[in-house]
């Protein structure tokens, strides 16, 4: 049936062709200039996409492996700060005692030193007494002599009566 | 306006394809869907044009930016293709088809909804008003139409025909390219299995190729008449709701009776438009997906899984149609 009906099952050669060629013109067309271009801009946005999240995860393994680092590294440091406060408290003990013992030692040594120099005094002191009372002991015996002592005389007198008292004093303190 | 209400009885005449006023080609009626074929077919390229420029990618200038659509129409158009791709070419046809077919079955689809579209704006009756407003009268016969472009091509067995003959084509040279003629055939009998198997198996072998043979045509021909039924059946509800107000006058009802009609039909044509706008989507959709069913029942039987489940959804989907 080639001409127009009113009935709407009337098939019409010419809008058949015209659909066969109008299509087939309208598909190569849109092939040729749209769907490439189409195709092509999601395909690229797809591997945008994928490839920043390639990036963000190596990124963030990036960043897992440095804070892992870091966190290794802080533990370390922590590590080695208790063992410097410790070396510094066993070091500040040692250099205690140290001072501590060199004082002892010091004031050991201190109280040798005054005791030598107390008995050194001592036995000044005894020798110059001893001295004033042979003196003493030679005038008292002249007086009672009633005569002159010359100086010989006296200084005789004064040895032996230094050595009767170092006897006396020795037997003394021997008792 | 003489024009518009001549058609007030006849709903299927409004929306039979008719022939243009004075034109002629080969001795024959230039059709109003042969306009309108052309006039979609030139719009689509360009806002698909358009779109295909948004969509593509950039220059580097643009930094990021340049992967990024530009307008709203270029998001819709990217939105479709991506769902048509993945969600459903991918899962039936597989990656290897897909990408084959790929620019054939988008620029079907894309066709056919511009096609359904432009059916449902109301091309024809404007040009009729503008006419009546002018006074222009025309001595037209019942066949012919005053307008030049409008109309639903696609409510034209001679449009859906045409294209369901260029998916016949695609999936007939899909068979040949993928299976040879030898593979053809015996896909036609049953299948390898079928051919080369037990001799009592052969008693089967020529009812199915009956049955295979015919469905070769049954196929495209169910496309057609699918695409064309749906776009009469809705075509013709809508234009039976815009009609109840003329008839109320024509048949001499008060003024109030008039208004409550028009009122109440006016509204059901409106939710009835929207309706149409979905069926529109659906059935430009059902073509194209049963075409790619169709191509991918062609391919070799490794690719077969994905036929199977593609046939079944597109089972479902006549049965949508069907219950349209």
């Amino acid at each position: 049936m080639l001409i127009a009906s009113t009935d709407p099952l009337a098939f019409n050669l010419l809008p058949f062709i015209t659909t066969i060629v109008v299509f087939s013109v309208v598909a190569i067309a849109l092939g040729v200039f749209v769907w490439p271009k189409i195709l092509k801009g999601l395909d690229d946005r797809n591997a945008k996409i994928l490839h920043e999240i390639e990036s963000a995860e190596a990124a963030r393994a990036v960043a897992a492996a440095k804070q892992k680092e870091f966190e290794q590294k802080l533990a370390e440091a922590l590590e080695q700060a208790a063992q410097m406060i410790r070396e510094a408290k066993s070091e500040a003990v040692r250099m205690g005692d140290e001072i501590r013992a060199k004082s002892e030692a010091d004031l050991a040594e201190r109280a040798r030193r005054a005791g030598e120099e107390i008995e050194n005094a001592r036995r000044a002191a005894i020798a110059e007494l001893e001295s004033h009372a042979a003196t003493l002991a030679v005038s008292i015996a002249g007086r009672i002599l009633k005569r002159e002592i010359n100086p010989a005389d006296q200084k005789r007198m004064i040895e032996e009566s230094m050595a009767g008292m170092s006897t006396m004093s020795g037997s003394s303190k021997r008792n | 306006m003489s024009v518009f209400l001549a058609s007030e009885s006849d709903p299927i005449g409004h929306i039979v394809d008719k022939g243009i006023l004075g034109f002629k080609l080969f001795d024959q009626p230039v059709m109003l869907s042969m306009i309108t074929l052309i006039g979609c077919a030139i719009v689509l390229f360009f806002l698909m044009r358009k779109a295909a420029k948004s969509i593509a990618t950039g220059p580097v200038a643009m930094g990021n930016r340049r992967f990024i659509p530009i307008g709203s129409f270029a998001a819709l158009v990217e939105v479709v293709v991506v769902y048509l791709r993945n969600e459903m070419l991918i899962p039936v046809m597989g990656e290897r088809l897909t990408k084959r077919y790929l620019s054939f079955l988008l620029s079907l689809f894309f066709f056919i909804l511009a096609l359904n579209i432009v059916g449902l704006i109301p091309f024809v009756d404007i040009q009729d008003a503008i006419y009546g407003l002018m006074g222009k009268k025309f001595d037209i016969a019942e066949h012919e139409t005053s307008a030049i472009f409008g109309g639903a091509a696609t409510a034209s067995i001679s449009v859906t025909g045409g294209l369901a003959l260029v998916s016949f084509i695609v999936i007939q040279f899909q068979g040949f390219r993928e299976l040879g003629v030898k593979g053809w055939l015996e896909h036609l009998c049953g299948g390898h299995e079928l051919v080369h198997g037990s001799i009592f198996l052969w008693l089967v072998v020529p009812i199915i190729f009956v049955v295979e043979f015919f469905g070769l045509f049954v196929k495209p021909a169910a496309l057609a008449i699918r695409l064309f039924a749906n776009m009469v059946a809705g075509h013709t509800l809508l234009i039976t709701l815009t009609m109840f107000g003329a008839m109320a006058i024509k048949a001499g009802l008060g003024i109030f009776a008039v208004g409550g009609i028009t009122i109440v039909s006016g509204i059901g044509a409106i939710l009835i438009t929207f309706l149409e706008v979905f069926v529109a989507v659906l059935q430009s959709f059902i073509f194209m997906f049963l075409t790619a069913v169709f191509i991918s029942l062609m391919a070799h039987e490794e690719e077969e899984g994905h036929s199977a489940h593609g046939t079944d959804e597109g089972h479902d989907a006549s049965v949508t149609t069907a219950a349209h």
